[in-house]
């Protein structure tokens, strides 16, 4: 298992390393700088002004240079300060974390409550009508687009109750129920389409399993229909449910930009795509770093459950 | 102040004395104090209160309670001129030697949010450093208006409290310049580069907190020079990225002002019957849509072509189309009531492209046909616009206007990173353009968007003529002759399809029934100070 480990991480320093790259690159090679933006808000570009700020940034300098830059002060703790806001860059990401850290959260929870269980009793029902209605309910999740249905939702409650829920950010220390109020909405307009991917995932796995010699035989010897479902065949098709999981859990820490921005949250994904409309490299970088460190992690994650719910995957 | 100066040279016009910056009263109800006003943000603001960095109500708007000008367009006033401008930090001021000097008499006791004592150091400070004075103490790193101060030769500190701007020649619109929203005075004993983080100024609110990406949040300043304001107990202005998500807040009360320049004709019919009692006030933002037309580069380089485009765009079916008849129509500077320098309608419609819609196509038709073009010889260009909703929707229809007269032009969306170094560069054939004008003054518009050597003359549209009108407009004094001189810079510049105007852009500018005193001028970057406003509640 230590050995497992110990790849798994080697796998994801070299990773990481590829990202850093592959990041610095691509920003580089987009059209534009932070420069050409601020000139943008004054209406003209002057080239010898745009130089010397290019110099205050020090952004003249060689790509490999700024790249050995970034790199050294990531290990020394430093990301930089943001070209745009002129501040530490950790300043300006570090309230950004726990907002989608929470929403991917919640709405992986809620994906997981909505998904799993409704996906069981369709696959246990199957061909009934209560099968037929959790595919379709399954089917519109994943027809309709998240940010889709979060306005949707602000529309309704704005026509019907003149109420939304708060737009600035409210820290559970401060009130918790509005807290719980503000994350409520675009966690349930997120987990809903994920809920309906992970309900489809069970369904299919179990069903396979459901058909398994094992199962005919767990009934055969008097099972009731609770454990043949619950100790039998949901523990050996958990696994294809748990990848999905952790890949929509890794998918939301960077894809809540249109959620996040119709309610207003100010997370990673929203401040992203205004980073890089700015081209303010520190904070995309750091950003983009950030969001690969969790999906590493999670993949990490996914297969470390895999030795604890599957032995074989352990003893291999 | 030398006194040998006001002695010995008569005031030609001492206007408007000891003005009391607020000096607008309630109009038929006693103000109220106290409460926090919520407003709607479109954006984060560029530059934070860098306001003498930026060209954009997104700083303007949220940065002004925290500033102070030296004079101001008076805030109940929508319709904004040289009779409306109203002291701020300076008491009262007078036009001395025949416009050539403009003398400022600064408030005594104000003081820094900081606790630093007001002066007319800081008066020149800000002005050395706007005209870039070769002994300025201090520099912008973007410095959009300069051009404004081009004609001052000096600004003078006699004593603490007298400023002089010493000019070349008259120029009366100087004095509307300074009242702009785009001119705050700065702190001398701050770095400019402080006011893209914090905001240090002698304005009827304080900074409290801006928290990035989510709002910026202002108490009111105790210590604020006009005794008696603000009214409110603060600000809050709530960032709301998304439109819809913002005209939602608004219709819900989760903020009671809606952004300037945000609520279209259909949003405010929407509005209005979803809460019959919101406010809605129409009000020109002083930003007209126009087509730019690369000069310098064929096919627009023929005078024939470029009056081909304007004959052939449909001012009013564009009106219809994208703005469902909100906008209104004009030439390059806009007529009343939204103005005061644009000419009459019947003027108007004499002008190319304002005529009936199927003469103006005939026109178009035949000096394409002049040109050497026409249905069997299209003119194939690529028309650039940024990549904003307004800006494509506005293009597409000038896209397929251009279709029926033989220019087959193909939509380009430039983004906003790249859209100002391409235009001032002059790297595309034809495009559609937005552009704001800081006030309403032929000095800014001309200057900035039709000088020969000016960075915003994206078309690179060089005419001495129009160029030695624009001079003499701007030293008249006598505001007929002015006019006069204006009128016939507005016929010239139509005539040879400079930069062919397609309407003015107008707000229906909305705020909850409780908020009073909000009065949104012709112009949004000038009434975002908010010491008179107050909630009835």
């Amino acid at each position: 298992m230590k050995t497992y480990i110990a790849q798994r991480l080697a796998i994801a320093v070299l990773t990481l390393f590829g990202m850093s790259v592959v990041i610095f690159v691509l920003l580089r090679m987009a059209p534009g700088d932070i420069v050409d933006v601020l000139f943008s808000a004054a209406g003209y570009v002057n080239p010898s002004e745009k130089q010397a700020i290019l110099r205050e940034l020090g952004m003249d300098k060689p790509y490999w240079q700024q790249y050995v830059q970034w790199i050294t002060q990531i290990f020394h703790g430093d990301l930089g300060k943001s070209y745009r806001y002129d501040l530490p860059a950790w300043q300006i990401i570090r309230p950004l974390l726990p907002v989608t850290i929470e929403l991917a959260i919640l709405s992986t929870i809620v994906a997981i409550v909505l998904g799993v269980p409704t996906g069981i009793v369709s696959a246990v029902r199957q061909d009934s009508l209560l099968d037929y209605t959790m595919r379709v309910f399954s089917l519109a999740g994943l027809s309709m687009p998240s940010f889709w249905l979060g306005m949707v939702i602000i529309l309704v409650l704005v026509s019907w109750l003149a109420w939304i829920p708060p737009l600035t950010y409210v820290k559970p220390t401060e009130n918790f129920w509005l807290h719980c109020v503000q994350f409520l909405l675009p966690s349930l307009a997120v987990g809903y389409r994920s809920s309906a991917l992970i309900m489809r995932i069970t369904r299919s796995a179990m069903l396979e399993v459901l058909r398994e010699d094992y199962i005919r035989t767990a009934r055969a010897k008097g099972q009731g229909q609770r454990a043949v479902v619950w100790r039998h065949a949901l523990k050996n098709a958990v696994l294809p449910v748990v990848t999905v999981v952790g890949i929509e859990f890794a998918f939301l820490i960077g894809g809540l930009v249109v959620t996040e921005t119709v309610f207003n949250l100010p997370g990673v994904a929203r401040f992203l795509v205004e980073a890089i409309l700015w081209r303010d490299y520190p904070i995309v970088q750091n950003l983009v770093m950030f969001i690969a460190i969790v999906v590493i992690l999670s993949n990490l994650t996914v297969d470390l459950l895999y030795g604890v719910l599957d032995p074989r995957v352990r003893y291999a | 102040m030398r006194p040998r100066l006001l002695l010995l040279v008569a005031p030609v016009v001492v206007a408007a004395a000891a003005v009391l910056a607020a000096g607008t009263p309630a109009v038929s109800q006693a103000p109220k104090t106290g409460g926090v006003l919520t407003v709607a943000q479109r954006e984060e603001t560029p530059q934070g209160f860098a306001i003498h960095e930026t060209s954009t109500v997104s700083t303007t708007w949220p940065a002004m309670p925290c500033l102070s000008n030296l004079v101001l367009f008076n805030p109940a006033k929508q319709q904004e001129s040289t009779d409306t401008v109203i002291g701020e930090l300076a008491e009262k001021w007078s036009w001395q030697d025949n416009y050539r000097n403009l003398v400022f008499f600064l408030r005594k006791g104000v003081k820094w949010h900081d606790g630093q004592p007001f002066t007319s150091k800081d008066v020149k400070f800000t002005f050395d450093m706007l005209r870039e004075a070769p002994d300025a103490q201090g520099k912008l790193r973007i410095n959009p208006r300069k051009d404004w101060y081009a004609n001052v030769v000096n600004v003078e500190a006699p004593d603490p409290f007298t400023v002089i701007f010493h000019l070349k020649r008259p120029q009366p619109s100087l004095l509307l310049m300074l009242a702009s929203g785009y001119t705050p005075i700065y702190a001398a004993h701050v770095p400019p580069a402080q006011y893209r983080t914090s905001c240090v100024g002698t304005g009827p609110f304080k900074l409290k907190e801006w928290r990035k990406g989510e709002f910026i949040e202002y108490v009111k300043n105790p210590d604020y020079f006009v005794k008696g304001r603000p009214y409110l107990d603060g600000i809050r202005y709530v960032i709301i990225k998304e439109r819809g998500t913002r005209v939602a807040a608004l219709q819900a009360g989760q903020v009671q002002v809606a952004f300037p320049g945000d609520t279209s004709k259909t949003t405010a019919e929407q509005l209005k019957s979803a809460v019959p009692k919101m406010v809605i006030t129409r009000a020109a933002e002083n930003v007209n849509e126009n087509v730019i037309m690369n000069t310098k580069k064929p096919p627009f380089d023929n005078l024939k072509i470029r009056l081909a485009v304007a004959h052939a765009i449909d001012r009013r079916s564009l009106n219809q189309a994208v703005h469902q008849g909100g906008a209104a129509i004009g030439v390059s500077m806009p007529s009343r009531p939204w103005g005061v320098w644009g000419p009459p309608e019947s003027v108007v419609n004499a002008m190319p492209g304002y005529g009936k819609p199927a003469d103006e196509k005939a026109k178009a038709r035949k000096l394409m046909a002049e040109a050497g073009f026409g249905p069997d010889k299209p003119v194939k260009v690529e028309i650039v616009t940024r990549a904003i909703a307004v800006y494509v929707d506005m293009a597409s229809f000038i896209v397929n206007e251009l279709k029926q007269i033989g220019i087959e032009a193909t939509l380009k969306q430039i983004e906003t990173a790249q859209w100002h170094a391409m235009a001032t560069r002059g790297e595309y054939q034809i495009g559609a353009n937005l552009t704001g004008i800081g006030i309403d003054d032929p000095d800014a518009n001309y200057y900035e968007n039709f000088a020969c050597n000016s960075p915003r003359n994206y078309t690179f549209y060089c005419n001495e003529q129009i160029a030695a009108l624009v001079d003499k407009q701007s030293a008249e004094i006598d505001a007929k002759k002015r006019l006069a001189i204006v009128l016939d810079i507005q016929k010239k510049l139509e005539d040879e399809g400079a930069r062919p105007t397609l309407d003015w852009r107008v707000d229906n500018f909305a705020h909850w029934p409780q908020v009073k005193n909000l009065i949104p001028h012709n112009n949004f970057y000038n009434y975002g100070r908010m010491q008179d406003v107050w909630l009835d509640k």
